[in-house]
């Protein structure tokens, strides 16, 4: 929960992009990363699977990195660039990232809990390897540090294969 | 058959809102001024408590409600064993048994105030292993319960003792199951909220809406109908997510407060309180004629209950005979006792028990081959039932492809060509194992009063047609196979059909998502309601259009008459027809009662409608000199009755697979005096994308058609992960010579096998 009421708590001002949005808070200083986008920006996508790191739910994308929310304090916010599954396809309401768009198609959802976290995940480690072949491997390697329980990972994989190599065509 | 609907790769119907991360969960609620409900556990396995001080937390700003055994009503009730309280006043039985719950504005004032009440607890001597729970010198856990057990169950068809001193082959072995937690990703989560006319209002993570709307009404000593459930979209259950303590305390907080409560499990609590696997020691002793025809099986088997009942007996039980009906057994005795340690209460994993004794059967099934020099593939082939059988605790097998599923995972794996492969040079050793499975559709006796479901469907002046139901989708897909059989049977686009999010105050009632029962059970209630609403709709159209309803044909969303070219759409047609109806929905009513018999007190009955059967084949690599054992490939053929959806059909293998091969492999509570030692997803491994195959999981689907399912559609969640263990471990053996007997099979256990061997 936010501790902005508090006022023992160390307030600091902080101001970063979320989405293509620019914004300037007050944060205290114990606030997760977290708590500031789920409970203050109301971006409910980014969820909370265990609060230690170490499952994957409440994945970012943070300059460029994909980072477990959960464990960074809201300050560490200031002056970042920060996505989040609410901003993937580029804020089009109508509109899928193609990652989106296969995870749909191929089944690569179930109970749909880790599914942003996974997204974000999987688009880091496309972003990073931008013109590279990217193998089966890479992609569980890249996914390995989110937790699925329902699916397997199977069709997971699948589907970001089918993107990775759908987009090197393009290219 | 041809199918409009079935059979296809469909995308989940709810795919869009949780790949843009819009679908709403129980932790993603908002009520307006809600608080924040924290609980205090027990740092003590057994404790008698002398006195809970709540004086210094109660004077934390944002406090509104603190409870304790004290301050609640001490009524006894519980799913199968009335051995909870809202609180106990008494003593505390496991390290995280609830002490006290607090209310208040904000988390940290939550959480402020547990630290602060002061709780005296006298520790009393505490019992851990189910087997030292029944000595005589045991402590006990419940002053009525001799020898801390809790249910015993027996069962003893034909002549053991006599088919065993006949039989050329006996095998005796006792195998282990571990505990395993269900690690859903979306923790144990409760809204509760008192609303008009004196009604509280609860939004759950849970698989039993209407079940436990029942069960908390009891607990709340309230009328059923003044407690309303509403189900949103749920993180995963595999059969943790029944009657949980913490929404009771959220219901009970929620009341006393006048304001809405929010109860939400952090990960560790939820490790340490939540419902995990019951483990299991089993004996079994195998009789069997030289040719390999099994003539008799013996079971003894001591699980833990852990310190109060969720569903632990029925689960032993299911443990002792439901596997009886995947071989043509004669003689069969099985005795359970399911025993009450200082431990977490253990419940419902995806398998039910008969996971475990999978392992246990299909394990002493490979190593009787081995021995004796017996084919571990026909062995099955030989034993396993067939269409029309009758097993001998009168289960009928109506639909069943178990031998094609055999002959299937054989031919797809190359299993005779790859047993035949030399053994590899390097250290890395391949294997592959094989096991069968079957299960049930539904269990007439898990809700005592009666199985079955019923449905409606609603058919709106805009065309669109929406499914109501009481069984729970938890994420599996259910309201997307629920959606493909109304529009199948309607002739609708299931496009234009989507399923209700399960509401109490307007679904029918459901008993929910346990006992692979679904999409049978459930899919045949809207199955029903789908022909119910399809005759009122060619009732109308004949009215309407002036037609004979032998004259109209429905078929993805167009309706034809004979005697004119073009159709007409079913959306302008209703509209059409509703405007004569004074606006109304067309809705159709279905109900499903199974024609299934509750067990006599011999055991004897037929508890299910269908049963599902398959066979897994997994391939595996063991490292000699690390220990480490992988999936390399893995095969997994299931007579499903009927596919209804492809694509979830295949989700549900794989991820049965992956869940199999995690409690295999190395998924392990470890407790130390009462205390788990690794209550978090770094210490307790899950098996992630590294974990996975280095090749694939094929799945294939056999359709046998079953009378009752719907189209004849059987269940699909349990199979899938029953056979996992056994198969894993038949292909270490294979590999390496090492027969693991209690699960996990860590690199440890192999290690030590092969410094033994």
């Amino acid at each position: 929960m936010s501790g902005s009421n508090n006022a023992q708590a160390g307030q600091m001002a902080i101001s970063f992009k979320l989405n293509a949005k620019e914004y300037n808070l007050t944060i205290s200083a114990n606030e997760r990363l977290l708590d500031l986008i789920r409970n203050r920006l109301g971006l409910i996508g980014t969820k909370e699977g265990c609060g230690g790191g170490e499952c994957g739910a409440c994945t970012i994308i943070m300059n460029g990195q994909a980072v477990n929310s959960c464990i960074i304090p809201a300050a560490r916010a200031d002056g970042a660039e920060i996505l989040t599954v609410e901003g993937l396809s580029g804020g089009m309401e109508n509109e899928l990232h193609p990652l989106q768009k296969t995870f749909l198609e191929k089944g690569a959802i179930q109970c749909g809990y880790c599914t942003p976290g996974m997204l974000l995940s999987a688009k880091a480690l496309l972003d990073q390897n931008e013109g590279k072949e990217i193998s089966r491997e890479l992609i569980k390697e890249g996914i390995s540090g989110n937790i699925c329980r329902c699916t397997g990972y199977q069709k997971i994989v699948d589907a970001i294969y089918t993107y990775a190599r759908e987009r090197k065509g393009i290219e | 058959m041809k199918f409009s609907n079935l059979g296809k790769e469909t995308p989940i119907l709810d795919g869009l809102e949780k790949v843009t991360g819009r679908a709403r969960y129980v932790p993603d609620l908002k009520v307006e001024g809600m608080l924040h409900g924290r609980i205090l556990r027990s740092p003590y396995p057994h404790a008698r408590l002398k006195k809970v001080d709540i004086s210094k937390a109660e004077r934390i700003s944002g406090v509104r409600d603190i409870i304790t055994g004290k301050k609640v009503s001490q009524h006894k009730f519980g799913p199968m064993v009335p051995d909870w309280v809202i609180l106990p006043d008494d003593k505390v039985r496991f390290h995280g048994d609830e002490v006290a719950a607090v209310a208040a504005t904000s988390e940290e004032s939550a959480a402020e105030a547990l630290s602060l009440i002061e709780v005296e607890y006298e520790v009393l001597p505490a019992v851990f292993d189910p087997e030292l729970a029944m000595a005589e010198e045991a402590p006990l856990l419940y002053e009525e319960k001799e020898n801390n057990i809790a249910t015993t169950f027996y069962v003893h068809k034909g002549d053991v003792d006599k088919a065993l001193a006949g039989s050329e082959i006996v095998f005796e072995e006792t195998y282990q199951t571990n505990q395993v937690y269900q690690a859903y990703m979306e923790t144990m989560a409760a809204v509760a909220a008192p609303g008009d006319y004196e009604r509280l209002t609860m939004w759950l993570s849970t698989q039993i809406p209407s079940m436990s709307r029942l069960r908390y009404a009891e607990a709340l000593e309230i009328c059923a109908e003044d407690l309303r459930i509403i189900k949103p979209h749920v993180g995963g259950g595999f059969g943790a997510k029944f009657e949980y303590k913490a929404h009771i305390l959220a219901a009970v907080l929620a009341r006393r407060t006048g304001s809405p409560v929010r109860m939400v499990n952090n990960r560790e609590e939820d490790f340490r309180a939540g419902n995990p696997r019951v483990p299991m020691k089993i004996w079994i002793k195998l009789g069997l004629a030289k040719d390999g025809t099994l003539l008799a099986k013996d079971t003894r088997i001591i699980a833990g209950n852990g310190a109060r009942t969720v569903y632990a007996p029925a689960i032993t039980s299911t443990a002792c005979y439901r596997i009886d009906s995947l071989y043509k057994f004669k003689n069969v005795r099985s005795t359970g006792y399911t025993v009450y340690t200082n431990t977490i209460p253990t419940s419902c994993f995806r398998g039910f028990g008969n996971a475990q004794m999978h392992f246990a059967m299909e394990s002493a099934l490979d190593t009787i081959c081995h021995q004796y020099n017996l084919d571990p593939i026909k062995i099955r082939q030989q034993n396993g039932v067939t269409p029309g059988f009758t097993s001998i605790h009168g289960w009928e097998i109506k639909s069943c492809a178990l031998k094609e599923c055999l002959d299937k995972a054989v031919e797809e794996s190359n299993w005779y060509d790859k047993k035949k492969e030399p053994a590899e040079k390097s250290p890395v050793k391949k294997g592959i194992g094989v096991a069968i499975c079957n299960h049930v559709s539904g269990n007439r006796p898990f809700f005592k009063p009666f199985d079955g479901s019923s449905a409606l469907v609603r058919l709106t002046p805009e065309g669109k047609a929406i499914v109501f139901t009481g069984e729970a989708d938890i994420g599996q897909g259910m309201n997307t196979a629920f959606a493909l059989i109304a529009a199948e049977a309607v002739g609708l686009d299931v496009k234009n059909v989507r399923t209700a999010a399960v509401d109490t105050d307007i679904s029918p009632f459901g008993l929910g998502s346990f006992a692979t029962r679904g999409t049978t059970i459930g899919g045949r209630a809207v199955y029903e309601a789908a022909v119910n609403l399809k005759k009122q709709l060619l009732e109308h159209l004949a009215r309407v259009y002036e037609k004979k309803i032998e004259q109209i044909t429905i078929n993805e969303g167009q309706i034809y008459f004979d005697d004119q070219e073009d159709p007409i759409t079913v959306a302008k047609a209703i509209q059409t027809i509703s405007y004569t109806l004074g606006g109304t929905s067309l809705v159709g009513h279905g109900v499903f009662v199974p024609e299934t018999v509750l067990p006599d007190e011999n055991k004897y009955g037929n508890v299910s409608p269908a049963y599902p059967f398959g066979c897994h084949i997994a391939e595996v690599e063991v490292d000699t000199e690390t220990g480490r054992a992988r999936l390399l490939n893995y095969w997994a053929v299931h007579d499903v009755g009927r596919v209804i959806n492809k694509q979830t059909l295949e989700g549900q293998v794989e991820g049965g697979v992956m869940m199999g091969a995690g409690w295999a492999l190395g998924e392990d509570m470890v407790v130390k005096e009462g205390k788990l030692l690794n209550p978090n997803f770094h210490d307790y491994c899950l098996p992630t994308a590294m974990d996975t195959p280095r090749g694939r999981i094929y799945s294939y689907f056999l359709e046998s058609g079953d009378p009752n399912g719907p189209f004849g559609a059987k269940g699909i969640g349990e199979p899938s992960l029953n056979p996992v263990p056994a198969a894993i471990a038949n292909a270490v053996f294979d590999a390496v010579g090492v027969r693991v007997k209690n699960l996990p099979i860590t690199p440890e256990k192999i290690l030590e096998g092969l410094a033994s061997a």
